[in-house]
């Protein structure tokens, strides 16, 4: 089954000086999120931009997929904490994403954690979307 | 040009099935947004997904391409609405995969007729860091209309 979600943005202007709106998606759970070139490429403000989109894709992503394979292994997770930075470089594109998860794992050791988690981002279908971003690094660490 | 960071973050509670998480951007421009697997793979119910993310990502960075694009023919646009629809497949081995973004523009812009709409709206797509990145793993279309047409969307 496929399942598609949509987002509308709508935009004025140039791109140096003109501004955008993410307007509304499928599930609205978002909309009205203004963003501008300013805000992308120097200092976001409270503004909102396509890379920190795809950050919040990635770690939303990796999350789910890690809580699956840890449930597989018999060890569902209490707590997963994770983020994800993408790094932007103008006229470059993205060049990097680090994702850091804590976990809150009943039972499991390190190592068994830390395979869990490089399966979790070789493989969410959000990791693999972005498999040409040249330097995906992550970090893993167990909370007892 | 600088290079730039922008980050999220997510908790996760319990098992895929059962279990929800919250999404939060470090700008504070949308915080603790619900999302779980069925939101993700059935009805949203209000709930957003990763792949609706990556659906507003790439409408926006679509559109300021398509700006930036239009500007540089000496015509920047007055208005453009841009939709994208980001597609998750189950593929043949059962697992998921996003295989699909398809892109609608409709442009508000003096002196540019279809055709060269047309062109500039796929260099714009190719111009657009995230098109490259995902055609990884999705195809990515790319159709633009002038308002006030009546063909297209």
């Amino acid at each position: 089954m496929a399942t598609d979600r949509r987002a509308e943005v709508t935009w004025h202007g140039d791109l140096m000086s003109g501004s955008g709106r993410i307007d509304s998606v499928t599930s609205g759970a978002i909309g009205g999120l203004d963003v501008d070139w300013l805000a992308r490429s120097e200092d976001a403000g409270s503004k909102t931009s396509p890379e920190e989109l795809i950050a919040a894709a990635h770690a939303s992503c990796f999350s789910m997929a890690l809580s699956n394979g840890l449930a597989q292994a018999g060890h569902p997770a209490d707590e997963l904490k994770t983020s994800a930075t993408v790094t932007f470089q103008a006229g470059e594109g993205i060049t990097k994403i680090a994702l850091t998860v804590t976990g809150k794992v009943p039972g499991m050791d390190d190592g068994a954690f830390q395979e869990a988690a490089e399966t979790a981002k070789e493989n969410c279908p959000v990791s693999k979307a972005l498999a040409g971003v040249p330097d995906v690094s992550l970090t893993a660490r167990l909370e007892s | 040009m600088p290079r730039v960071q922008r980050s999220a973050d997510v908790t996760w509670e319990g098992n895929v099935a059962r279990g929800s998480g919250a999404i939060s951007a470090a700008t504070g421009a949308f915080d603790s947004l619900p999302y779980s697997l069925a939101s993700r793979v059935e009805q949203p119910d209000g709930k957003t997904s990763p792949e609706e993310l990556l659906a507003a990502a790439h409408a926006a960075c679509y559109a300021m391409s398509l700006a930036s694009e239009l500007t540089g023919a000496g015509s920047p646009p007055e208005h453009l609405a841009v939709h994208a629809t980001v597609t998750l497949g189950q593929v043949e081995d059962g697992s998921h995969r996003i295989v699909a973004s398809e892109l609608l523009a409709r442009a508000r812009v003096k002196e540019v007729d279809g055709q060269t709409l047309d062109r500039l709206a796929q260099s714009a797509s190719e111009g657009c860091p995230f098109t490259k990145l995902i055609e990884a793993s999705a195809q990515v279309t790319v159709n633009a209309t002038l308002e006030g047409d009546t063909d297209g969307d």
